[in-house]
């Protein structure tokens, strides 16, 4: 109980702090939290800016099929380097050394390849997302009891058997971890890639609004991004939670 | 499967795998003007590898300073935090929230205020990399067997010794993890700040050969700064070796 | 050496605070322990023996009465007079083993010479020569517990105070480390006072047996083990001895399965 009046006491003086610094400086550079919500209107109403629906609309887009690439390419990555030792050992420390480097170096790489479009933004995302989960499924695989498998072979199960009965229920709580992880940097790398350089998408108006130096809309857009993604990675949560509840 | 074969499998790959991407662009399965030969990418390493240097020098300089700057308030704040349960419980959501909102968000309005160029680079070097860090230490700091708290006691320690000969050489394992990880973090937020708002640096450089279509002039930057980043994450994880012998 | 200090425990009481109410955990306890005496509390898990015993090193304080060490009341730690050593060695990993004896000298300010010295001179007879450059992580659980003794004797009390030293050691390491703590009782003439849910251990080492009862812990009974050393746990007086403190902490322990299902 006592938690939350401070965790709320902490926010409401974040926040006049906030307002109060903002109120006594530059108003063309500095945005209080006042000044949001008709800036979010604005945004929405103005012909100064671009359409945010259909931009918002197609980075929902881009996420979901980084996301979904990620997945798949992730999943089946980790499986092979974890389930066969020695195709592991040899290409494993390679994935881990390529993990050490910014990720943001391969972007400018990525818009020669494929342009300003979408694709170099899904391209990106799915390389962030990639990561986390290849990762996941190695330390799911890595943390299935070895006594687990044990009595499942002593009672005649095959290899197959094994890993659709033992290891897959064994790993899933740690499936879901790299789950929400990949789900988080997937958008993070299509948000980095609409920024960096693109035609189009909710990263292009923010930077449009910035541009223009409109600082209260593209102060209300940053907030409202943040939300949004706030929101996203805590429905994330509450799924990874059901998920360990059920497994244990 | 011993190291010696294990280091030769790895580096077969690795040449394979240039050998084949060389052999694509020859024979024009993939278009040159998107992706260099491997020849190409060397000939550009040789012919702008001088003006590679100062451009480096540049995107370091700001790492270093947002990275001293992370690790000089990110540690304190961390130790803070961890040996305090209440803060702890107070402060954590708020920064597990901000460290999930993605940070790049804040840098059109970082360049703003500070303009194009090394205040800039230096402050979302700072911002990426100061969250791994309070969170880092402030777990390990949470994390100090408190059966050495309590020998100490017995012997008489009072609240400084406590801290000095046992709560900070037990928390230096984690500084040290949270000052490496850190300092992938920096770079990553100064080649950010370079490619969204820079004049010089590498970030900005490959962000211009991207736009002007030089590709083999791209790879090759980006070539160096991943060597580059390879080469300090090493050195920093050899620093932490020899440093914690003892666990 | 110095020689063995009496302790007097008169009336001490303690309750926790846990969210489902105040628990007894320690009730109007009395005892004397005579000075060179070696003590062992004995009784069944969750019986205050550990409670009991951080009363007397000063970590806890008694919310009744109190404990007067060599005829003065204490009020916290007195790094002077009495030592402890938990069932968790609790050896600072990042700490030699030298380095780890040494700490309690050194927050005395005991100079660098010196403690090696001391540190050196406690390490061989323990038959840990050859070791003291080790970290905690090199030594086997044995070895770490033989470590945090030595550095407990280090400060040269009067007074030792062991809470289930052993209870984290295979058993034929805890026998073996029983035997040797008899002769480095032998040798250091000090008052010590031993927490153990173990009755072999128990009549191996002590003078007098304490028995508890379960929460809320008394002293139900103290036995006193007139054999001399080295003792044949084997032999009729042992054995008659291990019969009766049976019978009287049977009950004990039963209470306490009872009350903690």
């Amino acid at each position: 109980m006592k938690v939350w009046l401070w965790r709320a006491a902490l926010l409401l003086v974040a926040l006049a702090a906030w307002e109060i610094s903002a109120r006594m400086l530059n108003p063309m550079l500095y945005v209080g939290p006042s000044r949001l919500p008709a800036a979010l209107g604005r945004v929405l109403a103005t012909r100064d800016l671009p359409p945010l629906p259909g931009h918002l609309w197609l980075t929902l887009v881009e996420i979901a099929v980084a996301y979904a690439l990620a997945i798949a390419g992730g999943l089946w990555v980790g499986f092979v380097l974890g389930l066969k030792q020695t195709v592991g050992r040899v290409y494993e420390p390679l994935l881990s050394t390529l993990y050490a480097v910014p990720s943001v170096i391969w972007y400018p790489s990525l818009m020669l390849f494929l342009g300003l479009g979408p694709a170099s933004k899904i391209a990106f995302g799915f390389l962030l997302g990639f990561f986390p989960l290849t990762l996941a499924v190695l330390a799911g695989i890595r943390q299935v009891p070895a006594t687990l498998i044990t009595v499942a072979v002593s009672m005649g199960a095959g290899q197959w058997t094994v890993f659709r009965k033992v290891m897959l229920p064994a790993m899933v709580s740690t499936l879901a971890g790299g789950l929400r992880t990949g789900l988080a940097l997937s958008v993070v790398g299509v948000l980095v890639g609409e920024l960096l350089g693109a035609r189009a998408g909710l990263g292009y108006v923010i930077n449009y609004a910035y541009g223009l130096m409109m600082t209260a809309e593209y102060a209300a857009l940053v907030v409202l991004v943040a939300v949004a993604v706030l929101l996203l990675d805590g429905a994330a949560a509450l799924a990874e939670q059901r998920v360990k509840t059920w497994t244990g | 499967m011993d190291r010696l074969r294990l280091l030769t499998w790895q580096a077969l790959s690795v040449a394979a795998l240039v050998l084949a991407w060389e052999a694509a662009v020859r024979w024009r399965v993939v278009d040159p003007l998107f992706v260099p030969a491997p020849s190409a990418v060397l000939g550009a390493l040789r012919a702008t590898g001088g003006d590679a240097l100062p451009r480096l020098a540049d995107t370091l300089l700001k790492t270093l300073v947002g990275y001293a700057l992370a690790v000089g308030v990110g540690v304190p704040v961390g130790l803070v935090l961890g040996s305090r349960p209440m803060a702890h419980a107070v402060v954590m959501p708020f920064l597990v929230a901000l460290y999930g909102i993605p940070k790049i968000l804040v840098l059109p309005w970082i360049a703003l205020i500070f303009g194009i160029g090394l205040s800039t680079a230096a402050l979302s070097a700072t911002v990426f990399a100061i969250f791994p860090v309070v969170v880092l230490v402030a777990a390990g700091t949470r994390d100090v067997d408190p059966t050495l708290v309590t020998v100490a006691a017995s012997m008489g320690a009072g609240r400084w010794q406590i801290t000095r000969k046992v709560l900070l050489p037990a928390v230096l394992p984690s500084v040290l993890t949270a000052m490496r990880v850190a300092m992938v973090f920096a770079l990553l937020g100064a080649l950010i700040a370079e490619m969204l708002a820079g004049n010089r640096g590498m970030g900005f450089q490959m962000q211009r050969m991207a736009l002007a279509f030089r590709a083999p002039e791209l790879f090759a930057a980006t070539v160096i700064v991943s060597v580059v980043s390879i080469a300090v994450v090493l050195f920093l994880e050899h620093l932490n070796r020899r440093l914690g012998r003892w666990r | 050496m110095t020689p063995g200090a009496p302790i007097v425990v008169d009336g001490v009481s303690k309750r926790y605070e846990t969210p489902t109410g105040s628990v007894p955990a320690v009730d109007a306890v009395s005892l004397t322990v005579r000075p060179r005496e070696f003590v062992s509390l004995l009784g069944p898990s969750g019986c205050g023996k550990s409670t009991l015993l951080g009363m007397i090193g000063g970590l806890v304080r008694p919310d009744a009465g109190r404990i007067l060490i060599d005829g003065s009341p204490i009020s916290g730690p007195t790094p002077t007079k009495v030592a402890l050593v938990f069932q968790d060695p609790g050896l600072f990993p990042w700490r030699t083993a030298l380095d780890n004896v040494g700490f309690g000298l050194e927050l005395l300010g005991v100079p660098a010479a010196r403690r090696r010295e001391i540190a050196l001179g406690l390490l061989g007879p323990m038959g840990l020569k050859g070791f003291e450059a080790r970290y905690p992580r090199e030594l086997s659980g044995g070895m770490r517990q033989r470590v945090a003794i030595a550095r407990a004797l280090a400060l040269n009390t009067p007074i030792l105070l062991m809470d289930e030293p052993f209870g984290a050691l295979d058993e034929q390491t805890r026998l073996l480390m029983g035997e040797w703590l008899v002769e480095v009782r032998r040798r250091t003439e000090r008052t010590i006072v031993f927490v153990t849910h173990s009755l072999h251990e128990a009549i191996a080492l002590s003078d007098r047996i304490a028995v508890m009862t379960a929460r809320p812990g008394r002293i139900k009974d103290v036995v006193e083990v007139p054999l001399p050393y080295p003792r044949a746990l084997d032999g009729p007086d042992a054995v008659a001895l291990h019969a009766k403190l049976w019978a009287k902490i049977r009950e004990e322990s039963l209470r306490a399965m009872e009350g903690t299902a």
